[in-house]
């Protein structure tokens, strides 16, 4: 600090100059660093005002220059005035322009549509009780043609009969349908495919809920149905008759669970990313150790070429660190295609630049006691090495080694998304599809591994330290 | 017969750490050095055996020319000079018996011992050197756990696996209490009454006159005494340490004979 003491000058000469300008009169009285700070400060804080900022936070910057004047003629009399209250004018602009720039907004986070996305997620698409399925169709056809008639509407399969009576008809027509030959007292699911696979409910009211009918004791049943109503809205030619199926479908439930469809592609998606990440590891590991001794600043600071060397290395893995894994996928993605091996890539790439700089402290660290001991018993550099260095490098190697891969697994479940492969290739399609289900699926697949991993990596790394 | 003569050392940094150093070593003898702090003892040391150039002068050894060995002949050299340090110099994390067996390296074979595989006629001996020491029950420890005067003793066992014919010691009990110091030195006399030959650096004169048969001291990396410790008396105390030196005894227990 200056310890200058501010000389006694006139308090009304100081006070004039900081209202024609902030900080004058402080450097008027010799403070001259104050002054500066003070200048630049409400000059700041007025820019920001003026790019972003309501009129009304031009209180910030008076409020500023107000005390500027009064700290101006204080300090000509000795007494300079806590800064605290300017910071406080600063902080308070700074943040409710900050609160307008975010524009943040309570009211858009509603209720109802936070429910809507909960609600679905407390059933995670993971496991579903374990059935077998018997199922049937009849083809229908939608509209009736203009002229002649459509084929008949019945069909035949293993030993199962199914019809639909008339059979074609238009947008909110009834049909009848019955089958035979199923298994006997069982609720039957009835759902509408249409020609191009898109699914229609029967069910309730404009059919919103699936439309479920017990089979009798003989395996039959019998129930009305009308089309549809939008059933024609995707078909460019409205006259057009095509074939859609109704399915009618049976499940017995055999005991116990099993994987979900979805759930089989979060598990799997979910063993793609482990994989990805221990493959980046592995790569960055092979990378990392012979650039991590050109970093290490004990072996290289020797003479001027060899520090230039570790000059140039750490500032490269400095950059590429500094560099988020995320953005690295994104541009390798474009250059070798979706999948994941440009998740692999991307993560390698910034493990090589994190671990090499990890493992050349542990090289700094190393203690040259042990080694000169080593020496000391006639043993040739090899030896030195397994028995001077390696066991001193191992164990930290090791540790941090773990954590990066820990750190991997949870940046390749992100890089997924931008195409990198893995699970969180999945997750996006689930959450553009709004399977919010299986969303929360992927979510405890994540989870869980994130956590497990958490755990043994620190339970290994205490082991080794 | 140690013989060494006009051993210059001048480090990088323009550090004249000895000084045209001549003297001799018979076998047999427990030579020890002193010299206060950045005299040149550690250098002196490490010179013999190499860990260290020396800038100029010759070290003979038998009619063996350590200083201009080649880097073959410098091994098998080495590994007939055991060195313990003041800082005990064991690998941490290595176990005890890791530990003592790096101490056979020189004459295991270079592959298997990479491999980390030991003949068990040496891990036998590793066992032997640890009980001469008192700790053959701590063999499988990790280095780190034991006490400063087990690490030591864990040094001293190291430097025995290698059938030494000298033992340098740089301030072996510089890191320990005065009764360990006792302890730990009285290893070294043992091993001095077998037939090894010792040098040793020393801080504290009362050890100093307990366990040396002859004394030599550096001041500034110039020899400036060669006696009997019984030789450093006052006048000489304050050439060799300064005016204002005052002694400082290790323990006013009388070592146990
Ligand atoms: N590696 C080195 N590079 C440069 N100078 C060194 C180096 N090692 C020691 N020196 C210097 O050489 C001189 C002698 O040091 P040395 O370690 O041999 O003294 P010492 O008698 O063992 O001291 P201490 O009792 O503190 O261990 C000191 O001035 C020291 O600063
Ligand atoms: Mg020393």
């Amino acid at each position: 600090m200056t310890a200058v003491p501010p000389q006694k000058r006139s308090p009304l000469i100081a006070g004039l100059l900081s209202t024609l300008v902030p900080g004058l009169g402080q450097g008027f009285v010799r403070r001259v660093y104050r002054g500066v700070a003070i200048l630049l400060a409400t000059l700041v804080v007025t820019g920001m005002v003026a790019w972003y900022g309501h009129p009304a936070w031009y209180f910030a910057p008076a409020g500023m220059w107000l005390w500027n004047i009064w700290d101006a003629a204080s300090l000509a009399g000795g007494q300079p005035r806590t800064i605290l209250i300017p910071v406080i004018f600063g902080l308070a602009a700074a943040y409710g322009i900050g609160w307008q720039v975010v524009g943040v907004n309570f009211a858009a986070a509603s209720l109802d549509r936070a429910l809507a996305v909960a609600r679905p997620m407390i059933h995670p698409d993971l496991i579903e009780r374990a059935s077998d399925k018997n199922s049937m169709w009849t083809p229908v056809y939608v509209p009736c043609p203009l002229t002649g008639s459509s084929p008949v509407a019945q069909r035949e399969h293993e030993g199962m009969v199914a019809s639909a009576t008339p059979n074609c008809g238009g947008p909110t027509d009834e049909l009848t349908l019955s089958v035979s030959g199923m298994w006997p007292d069982t609720d039957t699911q009835i759902w509408w495919n249409t020609a191009i696979g898109d699914t229609n409910l029967l069910g309730g009211v404009n059919g919103n809920s699936m439309l479920v009918v017990r089979t009798d004791a003989n395996g039959s049943l019998t129930t009305t149905i009308h089309v549809p109503l939008n059933i024609l809205m995707a078909q460019p030619d409205k006259t057009l008759t095509l074939e859609h199926q109704i399915f009618f479908d049976q499940y017995h439930y055999t005991g116990g669970y099993r994987i979900s469809y979805n759930g089989g592609y979060a598990i799997k998606g979910m063993l793609e990313t482990v994989t990805m990440a221990l493959m980046a590891t592995l790569l960055g590991i092979i990378l990392a150790i012979p650039i991590s001794f050109l970093a290490a600043r004990n072996l290289m600071s020797g003479n001027p070429i060899t520090f230039a060397i570790y000059v140039i290395v750490r500032t490269i893995l400095n950059i590429v660190r500094s560099i988020e894994a995320i953005i690295l996928a994104i541009i390798f993605v474009v250059i070798t295609g979706l999948g994941p091996f440009a998740g692999v890539l991307a993560l390698a790439f910034h493990s090589v630049a994190a671990l090499a700089k990890l493992y050349s402290e542990v090289i700094e660290g190393i203690d040259p006691g042990p080694i000169e001991a080593i020496r000391a018993t006639g043993a040739n550099w090899v030896q030195v090495v397994r028995y001077g260095v390696i066991p001193q490098i191992i164990p930290p190697f090791t540790s941090f080694t773990i954590y990066r891969w820990d750190i991997n697994v949870r940046s390749a479940t992100v890089i997924g998304m931008v195409g990198g492969g893995g699970i969180g290739l999945y997750l996006i399609q689930w959450i553009q599809n709004n399977q919010l289900r299986a969303v929360s699926a992927a979510f405890i697949a994540i989870a869980v591994v994130v956590i497990l991993l958490d755990f043994l990596s620190a339970k290994v790394r205490e082991r080794l330290v | 017969m140690l013989r060494v003569e006009n051993l210059t050392k001048i480090y990088p940094g323009g550090t004249q750490a000895l000084k045209n150093v001549s003297f001799e070593v018979k076998d047999g003898e427990f030579l020890v050095i002193i010299g206060l702090s950045g005299s040149g003892k550690s250098t002196l040391l490490r010179c013999i055996n190499r860990l260290i150039e020396p800038t100029e002068g010759k070290i003979t050894w038998d009619e063996r020319d350590i200083t201009a060995a080649s880097p073959k002949e410098l091994l098998k050299i080495r590994r007939n000079i055991g060195m313990v340090f003041q800082q005990f110099n064991l690998v941490k994390r290595s176990s005890v018996m890791t530990n003592v067996l790096s101490g056979r390296l020189g004459y295991a074979n270079p592959w298997l011992s990479v491999l980390g595989i030991w003949l068990s006629a040496d891990r036998e001996r590793a066992i032997k050197a640890l009980e001469r020491v008192g700790i053959g029950d701590k063999a499988s420890s990790r280095a780190d756990a034991l006490s400063g005067g087990q690490q030591q003793r864990v040094g001293i066992a190291r430097a025995l696996m290698q059938e030494p014919r000298i033992v340098l010691a740089d301030e072996p009990v510089a890191s320990l209490d005065p009764v360990l110091s006792h302890s730990i030195l009285q290893y070294l006399e043992q091993l001095n009454k077998d037939g090894i030959t010792v040098l040793c650096s020393l801080h504290f004169l009362d050890l100093v006159h307990r366990y040396a048969t002859r004394v030599i001291a550096l001041k500034d990396g110039v020899l400036v005494f060669e006696g009997l410790p019984q030789e450093i008396n006052r006048a000489k105390f304050k050439e060799i340490y300064g005016e204002e030196a005052q002694e400082v005894r290790a323990t006013s227990f009388e070592a146990p004979a």
